[in-house]
């Protein structure tokens, strides 16, 4: 747990220098902000751990976002303006130089594959792509809704 | 997890240099005829990343690499606090797309099947097809073919298949896709957002944020709608994968392969 603390102020500390360079919020502007984001990832890795019921860490930190920042929750328009000096895009860049720094290691395995399998994952990530946004789309359409 | 599998400061400093530079950058458009593709800093970040780890540079030991894949694991809680806090405010807005956002779910697992599996059928896969289509095959999906069939069967096999090329591919793949798609007009970008939930961390980050250059008006609510269908998709995913996807699957394999399958054999015999 310690580890994943330091983890998490390490990659809240690079998306601040990044947030900084690519959308110009001055780091001491947007730290407030990091530093929820931050307490509330490790929160909810802390309910996942003591709370019985099992469920992906995705869920319980994700509800713990949207329960602060809903109208319910108390002082939830100060968390909501802090947090807005974040941009979203700057805490997926260092997400994805991670998911490259780890490319090589599947590399070895991907050459063992054959090509109609490589043909086929890109058609299962289309399908799943595109027939939800299809679907999404319909929807739209017939209930009139965001058109 | 291994206590210490997550501290390595090499990374970390490859991350923040990274970050430096692809921010620097920003965002930029490139025409590729059909339409724009958009590029930006996490897309960047991927590509030379990547690069760095390439086994034949030796930058990068596998061991490093394979705490970056770990601390990926983990970062990605990051990105999903910030997705909830603008959730949270636009809950009523969430819940007037309720019908379509429900819905849109089902195109999420269908749309594996229902597109990949006669294409793998086609190309003359026989169980193989059945682990690679069913769902997006990620980690959790691989442990329900695994309990299954067994990892060392023809469905493991086709399901770790799409798992190293999704791993390898699939955050690039559908960021160019997700490009192209935005740019035919077809489709609303709340719908595309929605349609970016596909239930993986980094390949949702990429298809937002592509959506959110080639819609900058509109940024915020890709963000929201991105991060409702990615939840959802999630929470859903483990139990609609063995209730629906799997059975589905079969019994479309056993409807479809005799019709497609055999196909695929009278087109290779011509080959000969």
């Amino acid at each position: 747990m310690k580890d994943k603390i330091l983890t998490f102020v390490t990659i809240g500390i690079i998306a601040l220098m990044g947030n900084w360079i690519g959308y110009n919020v001055s780091p001491t502007e947007a730290l407030p902000g990091m530093m929820i984001i931050v307490a509330v990832t490790i929160l909810g890795f802390f309910l996942a751990k003591i709370i019985p019921i099992k469920l992906p860490i995705v869920i319980w930190v994700s509800m713990l976002a949207l329960l602060i920042t809903t109208p319910i929750f108390p002082g939830n328009e100060s968390i909501i303006k802090v947090t807005e000096q974040v941009n979203f895009m700057a805490l997926a860049t260092p997400i994805l130089a991670y998911a490259g720094l780890s490319f090589g290691k599947d590399l070895k395995e991907f050459k063992k594959l054959g090509w109609r399998i490589v043909v086929i994952s890109l058609v299962v990530y289309t399908g799943t792509f595109l027939l939800s946004s299809l679907v999404a789309e319909i929807g739209f359409r017939l209930t009139g809704k965001f058109h | 997890m291994q206590e210490n599998s997550l501290r390595n400061w090499k990374i970390h400093l490859f991350v923040l240099i990274l970050v430096c530079v692809t921010e620097f950058i920003g965002v930029k458009t490139l025409n590729i005829g059909i339409g724009a593709i958009a590029l930006f800093p996490m897309l960047y970040a991927l590509i030379i990343g990547a690069i760095i780890s390439l086994p034949s540079l030796k930058i990068l030991k596998t061991k490093e690499m394979n705490i970056a894949a770990n601390i990926l694991g983990i970062s990605f809680m990051l990105f999903v606090a910030k997705l909830g806090m603008l959730m949270g405010p636009s809950l009523p807005k969430i819940f007037e797309a309720g019908i379509s956002l429900g819905l849109q779910e089902v195109g999420h697992f269908a749309g594996t099947i229902l597109l990949g599996l006669p294409i793998a059928l086609l190309l003359g896969m026989k169980r193989e097809a059945v682990g690679a289509t069913f769902s997006i095959d990620r980690e959790p999906n691989l442990a329900i073919i695994a309990e299954k069939y067994g990892s060392d069967s023809p469905e493991g096999r086709g399901a770790l298949g799409v798992y190293v090329c999704g791993t390898l591919f699939g955050a690039l793949y559908l960021s160019v896709l997700a490009s192209v798609m935005a740019q035919t007009g077809w489709f609303h970008p709340i719908s595309l957002a929605m349609g970016a939930g596909v239930g993986s961390g980094s390949m949702m980050a990429a298809m937002s944020g592509a959506l959110a250059v080639i819609f900058p008006e509109s940024a915020k609510d890709i963000a929201i709608f991105a991060g409702a269908a990615n939840l959802i998709t999630t929470i859903l995913g483990t139990y609609i994968c063995v209730f629906f996807s799997l059975p589905f699957t079969n019994y479309l394999y056993k409807k479809l392969e005799p019709i497609l399958g055999r196909k695929a054999k009278q087109d290779q015999m011509k080959n000969i």
